[in-house]
């Protein structure tokens, strides 16, 4: 496969704060990648510094193979790109702002399959374009670069936490055209800090934190480095059944139900045992990312140096 | 109530830097007023001169005011007032509308409004400040004036009389904020509505009646719609009229509880005069960085453009009655000093007939409001730049240099409108006076010499915005400030050389000397292309500085 963005050893000072510290990141061709971090672990800087609007202070960084600070414009006309906060022209109505972006984009070459396009999102995200700028909610100026970068075709589309002020509804709108992106060819590169976002839409996840990359792989890469949480009715079952479950890691036993966390490549020999006791009542909650995210970011609660690189990202 | 404390301490607390900024602004300028007085006018036979020739002349008279006599400090008043007026309309409505509206538009009203300050604390925070503010301006120069020997009542009425009408536009601006649904309309409206009550005042002033002894004048009863009108009323040296003083504050009581009428009962961030709705499509203009530069700005741009006009048409229409002035017999025995004035405004080595240096003069003000329109214009990048929209624009196949390049452009061509438009205005404004050949000839040459000055300003503040892009709002204006103030009133104020020749103003061409010298133009001229090319290098070789 090919590599679209690759970054090694990526930083980013602003002055004395280290807003990226040895980033590094691997983003496939055709694959929708997840950019995971709490708020001010370096996600948005890292995005801008993919796009040549900052300039990386060490390390590289590469996009289709190419400097994205010198070659900036040649990049942009194949990157579509939606930040974390769209702010918009304050005289400029919604329709207004999307056909200038997309103009500047240079996709107005075929004017009917973009207006087809456009009109086909301002109607599936229910967005009125003939307000003015300043009268938009979060949402909806979210919809306006939504729309814009939706409406004409790009190689590689750059979401910076683009959920953020959408409902449900809107969320299930934005997957269901990231799908028709991706059937043509396209790479995403999805910033978040919504687990259960990343996990529905994204193939492969880079998780950050304060910087610098911690884990990276696909989900199920992922997923086995978390446990999966059993609970069962535990009436009549004695302690030295409960013990002999294989793989099972902090049992408890709280009232009438026994609980217990198992790795997740254990499972099999976990349900043989379960099957065994006959236990009866039996929960499996899969495992979620957000243990993970909670391990990497435990002891972070305990460092409250880390909250400075909030600023940073300003 | 309880939350007004913090509320009130919280609008100090954003706006100290502005606030001093204002206040030194005042003080420097009272005292360098009070100081020429006495230096240039200390004779009062001398004052006596400038006054009787200053009668004859309504151009003077609508840009200062009406003359009370000879005394000293009533001299002074009747110079500078006018002008400290309509600073402390500006100063207040600004200050009401970003306390008001700004904060509603933006969002921080919503969070002010969910506590126990509810809807009307922040409003009267607001009015605190302004009119706290404005007494403490007062206050302080009155206090100059004490300072250079005035008497106490008279320097207490002058410094209330400043209060006063501040306070009377700080209710304009409250108002504004009820009625439009943006800050900039708000400021827009605010801020036209206090350069009325100057025009107004102007106008009332040119057309007041003199008094018997012919030192004095009454302001005819357009004066009497203006707060900085009724401000001049006071006349605190001579007349000490209070009772103008209850006309400011019952306007501003009025305003302040109509706002709050308003207030009470309308929706959070709705205004009374409702939003149009936009276009659906982008017309075919709005296509690139220079479409985009042009749509943000073509309105604060036209307003520019038409206030350079009228300005323009002002001076060619009274310029006639300079003609006839000079022809009167009284106007002879004091010529002599008027040309001085007048000089002093155009330039070292002018010369020529009256008239002639009395349009030039002017002019240099109109090359002042083209730099100021251009550096907005040229500073529009900084505000695109800290609200976000930049980054969308430069995200796309944008470079840089079309980016700023763009508003370098529509800075550039709006310093060129500006002066065309004046000399335009100044040329229809001159049909009917003889020799009209010479007038239009000397008329563009003024506006052309002013030019390379108001660019090299744009570009020196574009390269202000490129090196230091977050102080570049309040860096940039200081430098259109001092250029303005040390190079176009240099003369005026007496400003040693060195200082007048940091402003590229000073270097402008005199057009009625008997030679006039273009070199330094088209140094300045070739400086300001250089600093504007150098600029757009630096930008592509900074960081994007978002926010703040």
């Amino acid at each position: 496969m090919n590599t679209v963005i690759q970054t090694r050893g990526l930083e980013k000072r602003f002055g004395r704060v280290r807003a990226l510290d040895g980033l590094d990141l691997d983003v496939e061709a055709g694959e929708v990648h997840g950019f995971l971090g709490p708020n001010g672990a370096g996600k948005s800087t890292t995005i801008r510094v993919l796009l040549g609007l900052i300039r990386s202070s060490g390390g590289s960084a590469t996009v289709f193979g190419r400097d994205p600070w010198n070659d900036a414009v040649e990049l942009h006309r194949r990157i579509a790109y939606v930040p974390g906060d769209v702010s918009l022209w304050p005289n400029l109505s919604g329709g207004e702002a999307i056909d200038l972006l997309t103009r500047l984009r240079g996709g107005m070459a075929d004017k009917r399959a973009y207006l087809a396009r456009r009109e086909h999102l301002v109607e599936v995200f229910q967005f009125d374009p003939t307000k003015k700028g300043r009268a938009y909610s979060k949402g909806n100026r979210q919809k306006v670069a939504l729309i814009a970068a939706l409406a004409t075709p790009a190689d590689l589309y750059i979401f910076d936490e683009p959920t953020s002020g959408l409902d449900p509804l809107m969320e299930a709108v934005f997957r269901s055209e990231i799908a028709t992106a991706l059937d043509d060819g396209a790479t995403v590169l999805l910033s978040s800090h919504i687990l259960s976002e990343v996990e529905h839409l994204c193939d492969r996840v880079s998780i950050i934190r304060a910087g610098r990359t911690v884990e990276a792989g696909t989900l199920a890469e992922l997923r086995h480095l978390t446990r999966t949480e059993i609970s069962f009715a535990g009436d009549g079952i004695g302690t030295a059944q409960l013990d002999a479950i294989p793989g099972a890691h902090d049992l408890a036993v709280d009232g009438a139900r026994v609980r217990f966390t198992a790795d997740s490549d254990a499972m099999p020999e976990v349900l043989a045992a379960l099957a065994s006791l006959r236990a009866t009542g039996v929960t499996v909650n899969p495992p979620s990312l957000e243990e993970l995210f909670m391990r990497h970011y435990h002891d972070e609660l305990e460092q409250p140096a880390a909250s400075s690189l909030e600023g940073a990202r300003r | 109530m309880s939350t007004f404390p913090t509320l009130l301490w919280l609008r100090f607390r954003r706006d100290r830097v502005q606030i001093a900024v204002w206040i030194l602004l005042f003080v420097v300028l009272e005292v360098i007023a009070h100081a020429a007085v006495t230096e240039t006018y200390g004779d009062e036979a001398e004052r006596e001169g400038v006054i009787r020739l200053v009668i004859l002349t309504p151009a003077i008279l609508m840009l200062r005011g009406t003359p009370q006599g000879t005394q000293p400090d009533a001299f002074q008043y009747f110079l500078l007032f006018g002008f400290l007026g309509l600073m402390a309309g500006l100063m207040s409505t600004f200050l009401a509308v970003r306390h008001s509206r700004a904060d509603e538009e933006s969002g921080r009203s919503e969070l002010i409004g969910s506590t126990e300050a509810g809807r009307i604390t922040p409003l009267l925070a607001t009015t605190s400040e302004g009119v706290i503010l404005n007494v403490v301006i007062g206050a302080l120069v009155g206090g100059v004036a004490l300072a250079y020997g005035a008497e106490p009542l008279g320097a207490l009425l002058h410094g209330a009389a400043l209060a006063a009408v501040g306070i009377a536009y700080l209710g304009v601006g409250l108002a504004c904020a009820q009625i439009m649904r943006t800050s900039r309309g708000a400021n827009g409206l605010a801020s036209a509505i206090v350069t009325l009550g100057y025009l107004l005042r102007a106008f009332g002033d040119a057309t007041g009646t003199v008094q018997p002894d012919g030192l004095s004048m009454e302001a005819g009863w357009a004066s009497w719609l203006s707060p900085i009108g009724w401000g001049q009323a006071v006349a605190p040296y001579t007349h000490q009229n209070a009772w103008p003083l209850l006309l400011c504050l019952g306007l501003a009581g009025v305003l302040l509880a109509v706002s709050i009428a308003l207030q009470s009962s309308r929706d959070l961030d709705s205004g009374i005069i409702p939003e149009r709705s936009g276009r659906l499509h982008a017309p075919r203009t709005l296509a690139g960085p220079l479409g985009l530069a042009w749509r943000l700005l073509r309105n604060p741009v036209i307003g520019w453009v038409v206030g350079g006009a009228l300005f323009g048409a002002f001076l060619g229409a009274v310029g006639q009655s300079v003609i006839d002035l000079i022809d009167s017999p009284e106007a002879q025995q004091v010529a002599g000093a008027v040309s001085q004035t007048l000089a002093a405004l155009t330039g070292p080595g002018a010369e020529g007939t009256m008239i002639d240096l009395f349009t030039t003069g002017l002019f240099a003000l109109v090359g002042a409001l083209a730099a100021i329109a251009g550096v907005q214009a040229v500073m529009h990048a900084r505000q695109d730049e800290a609200g976000g929209t930049a980054e969308i624009v430069l995200a796309a196949p944008v470079s840089r240099l079309r980016w700023f390049g763009s508003y370098l452009v529509v800075g550039a061509a709006t310093v060129a409108a500006v002066l065309v438009f004046a000399v335009a205005g100044a040329v229809l404004g001159l049909i009917g006076s003889p020799d009209v050949g010479d007038r239009v000839s000397i008329v563009a040459q003024a506006g052309l010499a002013q030019l390379p000055a108001a660019l090299l300003i744009v570009a020196v503040v574009a390269l202000v915005f490129a090196i230091v892009p977050r102080l570049s709002i309040g860096l940039g204006w200081a430098v259109v400030l001092a250029a303005v103030v040390f190079g176009q009133l240099g003369g005026l104020f007496g400003f040693p050389d060195w200082l007048r020749d940091v402003s590229p103003f000073t270097h402008t061409p005199v057009v009625t000397a008997a030679e006039v010298d273009w070199t330094a133009a088209w140094a300045m001229l070739a400086i300001a292309v250089a600093g504007g090319a150098l600029s757009l290098v630096l930008l592509r070789r900074r960081d994007l500085a978002l926010g703040g």
